[in-house]
Parts: C-alpha cells; structure tokens; sequence
C-alpha cells in the first residue's frame, strides 16, 4: 500500500463515529517460522450493522483477520478494538467473543455435541446461562437458521449445508452482535452454500447484525454492502462490492476474478451494449433486453447450437448396466445410494456427473475401479434364484475397457492402475516424506520390477505433467507445500501410472478462483496428453458447462439425464427441481426468452457473449 | 456400515426402556450385577431372569440380538466353563468321574451351570442396556451420576465434555479413515496379503494421513469451542437435564425387588425344597 492512501485510511479511522464496532489501526501479523507477515499494516473499520465481506485467494491473510479480531490471535504491532474493548487485552477477549461469533470452515470440526440441542447449548452454558434461558436461545437460534425441526438430530447425519446451519446456530445462541464467517461455505455444495447465505443475509437486514463475511467465492461478495480486498496480507481494494469489480484486470493479478455474471456484463459492453452493475440474471436480462429494444430489434434470435462431433476409439468405453448399491444393508440405517444406474462413457469424453449431496455420485464412481466390488465378484456370492411367476432378477454389470467388472478373475489391481481414482481434498492422503517417495508409492505398488532409475523417470514426468518443477519439490515433504501445490502433487500421484481412465471426485473444491482454473487447465492438459477419458464429478454447473463434452445427471440414485452438458441445462426446470443449479448463461437466457431473445449457446460464457452479440447484430470483436 | 458404531448397538425403536432415564437404567445394570453375583440360589438366577426377561421384553429389541450378543465372550465362557468343570473340588462320595488329575464332582457341575448361566444372564443384561440406549444418554448418566465427585476437586463436566467430543467425532474420523483407505487402495495399496511385517507396514499411509488430520481437526476444533466463550468460562451451566419419570420409578421398584429377592433366596432357598437342596443351592 502506498504511504499517501496508508495516511488517509488512517484519517478515515479517526474520523469515524462511535458507530464502528471493529477498527483494525496498521496491524502487523506473522505466524512463527513464516517468511512474511500474513498480515502487513491492514486499517480497517466496520460500521455497526454493516455487511462487509472480505475477499482474497488462498493464504491472504483473511483468516487470521477474523482470528485477531475474536483474540484467537494477537497482533504484533498496531491496535484492534472490537466494541470499543481492545482484544489484545485477555481479560476482555470472553467479553469480546460473546459479542463478535465466528463460524469456521469446516462445520464437522466446530461441533463437541451429537445431538443438535446439545450442540447449540455450549455456548450459552459458557456464559452461565439458565437452563431456561437456554432453551429459548436454543430454540430462537434453530429458528433463525431454519433448523427448528432437527432439534434432537445427529449432525453426522445432515449434509454439510444443514451441518453448517447448526454451526450458525450455535454462534447465534450466544447472541453476538457481530457474526464473522470464515469461508464458511467453501466446503459446501451450491445448494448448502445457498442455504448458509441466505441465512446470513437475512440476520443482516432482519435482526441488524453485523456480518463479516470471508470468501473467495466473488458471487457471494456481491451481497455485500462494502468489500475489503487483501493481496498477501495487505488491504489492496476497499469499497462497494460492485465499484471492486470495476477494476477487472487488478482483481486478476490478486488471483481472484470478477464473478461471473461481471465477466458476461463487461463482454457484451465490449460489443457496444450498455449493462453497468448487475447483481441478479433477471437484471442483466433486463438490460439485454433494453439494448435489443433500442435498436429496434423486437424479436431476436441467435444461431442454433451445433454440437461438435467427435469421432474415437472404443478400447476404453465405461460400460455400467442395473446397478444398485445398498449402505448399511440389514441395518435400521440403510440407504439405497444407486437405484439401477446404466451408463456409457465412450474412450475420449471429458466426462461429468452431477448431481447434490447424496444422489449417489461417489457410490457410482468407486464401482469404477473396484473400490466397492459387484456382488457377483465378491467371495460369497450365490447366484439368487428365479422365484415362480418373477422375472429372472437381473443382475448388474460394469466393464471398462478390457476388464468385466462382474468376474472374480479379473485382476483388479491392475484395473485400479488403468482407472486412475482422484479422490476429493486428495491432499489429505499424502503421507511420505518425500514429494517424490508419495508420488512413487502408487507406482511401486503397482508395477513391482521396475527399477530405481525407471521409478524415478516416472516419477519425474509425473511431478511436470501436474505443473511442478521437480528438482525443486522432490525432497521436500508434502506438508510444507502450499494447498494448490499439495493437490497437483496429490494428482500427480494417481497420474503416475498412466491410466487410461482418470477419475476425480470435485477436483477444485476448496481452491480460490484461480486455483481452480488452474485445475482445470491441468485435466484438459491430463486429457490431451496422457488420460483418455477424463471423469469428474462436480457441484459447480458452470465448471461442468465449460469443461465436460458430456454429462450425466445423478438424482436419487439414477440417472436422470445423459447428455452434452448444454442439452441437459436446457431442462433448467426441472433440474431445479431436483434442487441441482443451473450455469448462470442458462438462467440469463431463460429470462431472455420472456423478452423474446433466443440465445443458443453450449452454456459457456464465452459462447453466450457471442451469441448474444451475434443476435444483437454487433460484432463481438468490436 | 461402520457409520454406525457411533450409534454403537442402539436399537430405534420407541419402547418403556427406551424412554427410562439413563441414571436409572446403569443403575439398575449395577444391581442386576450384584443380584447376579450375590445369589447363592438357582431360585435366585431364576428371579435375574425373569428382570432379563422383562427388561428385553418392555425394550423391543429383538431377543436375537440379545442372544446373539454372548457370541463375543464365547470363548472365555467356555474356557472358564471347562476349568471350573474339572477343577471345582467337592465332596469325595460325589465323585464322578477321574482321570489322572482331572475329576469331575457333581458339585462341580453344578457350579459350572451356575457360573455359566451367570455369565450369559451379564453379558445378555449389559445388552439390553446398550441397546436401548444411546451412546449420548449413556454419557450424561455416567456424568449426572458422578457428579458428587466434583466435591473431591475431579473435573467430572470437562470428563464429560471429553466422551462427548469422542462420540462426537467417532463417525467423523470412521469416514475419514474409510477415504483415505479407498484413496490407498485405488494407489494399489494392499492391506490384506502378505506376513504380519508387511501389513504392519502397510498400515503407514492409513496412519500418518490419519492423525494428521486428527491434529488438524483438533486445532480447529480448540478455536471453535474457544471462540464460543469455552476459554474463560469460569462457572458453566448446564443445560440437560435428566428427568426421573413413572418409567424409572417401576424400574427402581423391579430392581429393588430383585436384590431382596436374591437375599431372601439366599437365606431362606434351603427351605422351599429340601429333598433338592443339594442341587438348588451353592455353598
């Protein structure tokens, strides 16, 4: 930060009104060992009912912001009051944390109870409450989060958004006057994190409390009423959230984005449109339309959409036909997760399966190498006899490639080498010492009489086909990486074999925005270079849209649609109704429709712009 | 399936048993304990099964399971029985039967049925507990129960607070430790062939990601429950509260009536036929 805006944030400070509930005053923070500050010389107030949200890519320092202002963390240098009481001080950091709640990332790791009563009862039995008293907070903190019924339930048997909801709850009991949230949503899927913020944003415009919302998701910092950018640990951007994403290409050198719908506006003014800020589809669409009207076009309609062809081999198709699986059978608790899956991936494809929590996609995708074995390919298994008057029960089916998944002779070892598996948060696996004794473990255990020299070329080619340089990653040991570099190394360590089929369960969960482009760059590198079909499985609709070739929707355990991704979100309707999202070009262009704009796009970004701006008779290169 | 263990054995279902409070119910586990090592008299076993009975009947759990749950001691139950059978001295007259050093009296017979009995009735009772009652309930009972040992300065609420963080987590860290065996695995990794050495080994890259996580999880565990007032929390409230309803006081009722039963039987079981008393009653 330059000295001359360091002096007027300063000013700023000063001049504020007792209304501030939070001012940071130039405060320094490093973590031990670290070789910079995480924080570096940050001012910053909030106003009291305020909805600030803070944004910056992974390892911002925009944790330890909401961890110094709970005294989680003490400054090194500067000075933090929250509510006037200086959270330095320990004998005022209780006074503080019953009135600035934070909610933390991962719902699983903020709960001591297994009972959601319980649970929400903590913190009020640490302040002394009575037992009344309570039960009433208990009971105005379910309700306020939209729990109420779930009062005696186990939260390890909610979803995450639900989960995450109890842990809001459980801060809210406390009756806080400000409510941090630390990428609460990040672990969650579109339709939890839609939950959690649509909680949020009614406790700051109902009750008047004061959020600080942590994200990097940049369509949730649009909700805001003020957003704080931080670049490694120094506020770089401060303002309204839409004047921020003014500044476009700035936003990019910090690793963050501007949110999609941004992108879209700032693309069709290129074209001689006008948008200005737009938060909501049905606006933009408005503003489209209000374009197309001036020039006098009353009814418009792009080219169709043509998809494209591609012709492969079938060495490698996925093949799956009636399967079923049952958690927990004979159990009081036991689910049926697939319901007669059949599907066909052909060699080639950069496949996606979608579908919420609990449709059955991780089911589905460890039938694919073996983790979870037909029946027929288990030890005991009967053939089940045809009863009278039944027809002959059918029984399922999987081949991939050369292996038929249903015959205990197969070699299943070596399927699991050509059908590479990608679990979610991979990095959480790594266990070596080494980078390159981690990424090696896969291949010893697979290819016994390779030699040390052998290993190590492989090894080495693995480690620069994910995009790190390996002379300088080998020795060092997975734990002292950074969150990207753990996964590409993670990635690296299933790649290492050269399957044929690469199989990842929600590859770019958890990253900011540019760590997930990143990551999909690196699948299509994977796909063109080395693994024939590429499979993923993910929440984000936009990141199937402009990725996949093909994708297939899971609800309740079927399939409910397999298709190219732009077929499937033409049913937005439906899917919606099946609680799945659609890409924000398909919502646009629905609400086009009404305007009597027709736009035909594969649901990418960059084809709607262009057959939106073709439909408007503009050239997009104008 | 292992999701389950934090459920441990509990049975859903909505019974008389299932609704007692958990004080009541571990406490009547301790009596039926001690009625079953204080009688003396098959009278006496007879009276702890009839309370097995009616405990298994009004919990709606499904007998199998309770029969079933004596598989686990099986083997130490015949192990026990075997010894006590050629071990278990007597009268010389009641003889029936040597060889070398092994010989076998009627009294120890006898014994043998009655120790074996005793054993199965245990383990059978224990289960009906387990079952009707949840790993949560269980907790705050012990807690509510040990309460009076806060007065000798023992921190039985953090102790509680330490079961329940457990309980919490156990299905938690089961997930995890099931991903994390299917990542493993999907790298090739071999968990069930080769000698005791190679597996030991093998169980390394379950381990290490394993505790990391645990530690990690941990950390942000202390700051969630710091964050919530935990940190200087000087006098906590409570806010369960067990209630002591109609079920629980039948059920102390029952209990009490079984250990005064096994006394009486004890004292006065020699009476009620004596052409039998040698069969009926241990000395």
């Amino acid at each position: 930060m330059s000295e001359s805006s360091n002096a007027a944030a300063t000013c700023e400070a000063q001049t504020a009104d007792a209304q501030n509930v939070i001012e940071f005053s130039d405060v320094v923070f490093s973590y031990q060992d670290a070789p910079s500050p995480a924080l570096s010389h940050v001012t910053l107030s909030v106003k009291r009912g305020e909805f600030l949200s803070v944004i910056g890519h992974n390892g911002s320092g925009k944790s330890t912001l909401a961890r110094l202002i709970c005294g989680l963390l003490d400054a090194d240098a500067g000075k933090i009051t929250v509510l006037g009481m200086d959270a330095s001080d320990d004998k005022l950091k209780k006074e503080i944390r019953r009135h600035a709640g934070i909610v933390f990332q991962n719902p699983d790791n903020q709960m001591v109870a297994s009972i959601v009563e319980d649970d929400a009862a903590f913190g009020p039995e640490n302040i002394g409450l009575s037992r009344e008293e309570i039960g009433e907070r208990i009971s105005w903190a379910l309700a306020a989060v939209g729990m109420t019924e779930y009062r005696k339930s186990d939260p390890s048997r909610l979803s995450g958004g639900q989960k995450q909801r109890i842990a809001v709850a459980g801060v809210l009991a406390i009756k806080p006057e400000i409510l941090i949230l630390d990428e609460s949503t990040a672990m969650l899927d579109p339709r939890g994190r839609r939950e959690v913020m649509d909680v949020v944003t009614k406790l700051n415009k109902e009750e008047g409390m004061t959020v600080i919302l942590i994200t990097h998701f940049m369509d949730e910092a649009l909700r805001a009423d003020r957003a704080v950018v931080l670049n490694r640990g120094e506020k770089v951007l401060e303002g309204p959230p839409e004047k921020i994403f003014e500044s476009g290409e700035l936003l990019e050198t910090f690793n963050l984005s501007l949110p999609k719908i941004t992108k879209i506006a700032r693309e069709l003014e290129k074209a001689g449109m006008k948008i200005g800020d737009v938060l909501q589809p049905a606006e933009i669409a408005e503003k489209i339309a209000a374009n197309f009207e001036e020039r006098g076009i009353s009814r418009a309609e792009s080219s169709p959409y043509v998809p494209e062809k591609t012709e492969s081999a079938h060495d490698w198709d996925v093949d799956i036909r009636d399967l079923n699986y049952v958690y927990s059978k004979k159990s009081p608790f036991a689910t049926q997760a697939l319901k007669g899956v059949t599907l066909h991936i052909d060699e080639g494809e950069f496949f996606g399966i979608i579908g919420h929590t609990g449709s059955g996609k991780s089911t589905l995708i460890q039938h694919l190498n073996a983790l979870i074995k037909l029946p027929q390919a288990g030890k005991h298994f009967r053939k089940p006899r045809q009863k009278k008057g039944k027809p002959a029960p059918v029984l399922p089916s999987v081949t991939i490639g050369k292996y038929n998944l249903a015959d205990k002779k197969t070699d299943f070892k070596a399927l699991r080498a050509d059908v590479g598996m990608v679990f979610q948060y991979p990095e959480y696996q790594l266990f070596a010492e080494t980078v390159a004794d981690d990424v090696a473990f896969g291949l010893k255990n697979f290819r016994k009489n390779l030699s040390k020299e052998q290993i190590e070329t492989a090894v080495k080619e693995s480690i620069s086909m994910v995009g790190l340089d390996y002379e300088e990653v080998k020795d060092k040991s997975p734990f002292d990486l950074s969150g990207g570099q753990k996964r590409r190394v993670a990635i690296a360590g299933v790649i290492v074999t050269k399957p044929h089929i690469l199989v990842l369960d929600e590859p770019a969960a958890g990253l900011d925005p540019r760590g997930k482009w990143e990551i999909m760059e690196l699948l299509h590198k994977i796909h063109r270079e080395w693994c024939k079909t590429v499979i993923i499985v993910s929440h984000d609709m936009d990141e199937i849209a402009s990725n996949c070739t093909l994708a297939a929707a899971l609800s309740e355990g079927r399939v409910w649609a397999c298709d190219r991704p732009a077929a499937i979100f033409a049913r937005a309707d439906e899917l919606k109704a099946l609680g799945l999202d659609v890409p924000l070009t398909v919502k646009i262009a629905e609400e086009l429709k009404s305007h009597n704009i027709f736009v035909h796009s594969d649901c990418t970004a960059e084809d709607f712009c262009k057959k939106c701006i073709e439909a408007y008779g503009g050239d997009s290169n104008a | 399936m292992l999701n389950d263990v934090a459920f441990g054995q509990y049975y859903p279902v909505k019974s008389f048993v299932h609704k007692m409070d958990p004080r009541v119910k571990i406490l009547a586990l301790v009596a039926y304990i001690v009625a079953l090592f204080l009688a003396k008299t098959f009278y006496g076993l007879a009276a702890c099964f009839i309370a097995l009975a009616l405990m298994t009947l009004f919990s709606r759990v499904p007998v199998l399971r309770v029969l079933k749950s004596v598989k686990a001691v099986f083997f130490i139950l015949i192990f026990t029985a075997v010894l006590n059978l050629f071990f278990h001295s007597g009268r010389a007259e009641n003889l029936l039967w040597h060889w070398k050093f092994l010989k076998i009296y009627r009294e120890g017979i006898i014994f043998t049925v009655f120790f074996t009995l005793r054993l199965f009735f245990l383990v059978m009772g224990s289960t009906v507990l387990t079952l009707s009652t949840t790993p949560v309930d269980l907790c705050s009972g012990i807690e509510s129960l040990l309460k009076p040992l806060t007065l000798i300065k023992i921190p039985v609420h953090a102790l509680a607070l330490v079961m329940s963080i457990a309980l919490r987590f156990i299905p938690t860290l089961i997930e995890e430790t099931n991903r994390i065996i299917a990542a493993q695995k999907a790298r090739g990794a071999d968990f069930e062939s080769g000698n005791i050495f190679k597996r030991i080994h093998a169980i390394v890259p379950i381990l290490i990601p394993l505790l990391i996580s645990a530690f990690r999880r941990a950390d942000e565990l202390a700051d969630a429950m710091d964050a919530r007032c935990y940190a200087y929390a000087k006098k906590r409230t409570r806010y369960k509260k067990l209630t002591f309803g109609w079920r629980d006081a039948i059920g102390v009722l029952l209990f009490a009536a079984l250990i005064t039963g096994v006394v009486l039987f004890n004292v006065y079981g020699a009476r009620i036929l004596p052409q039998y008393y040698e069969y009926l009653v241990l000395r």
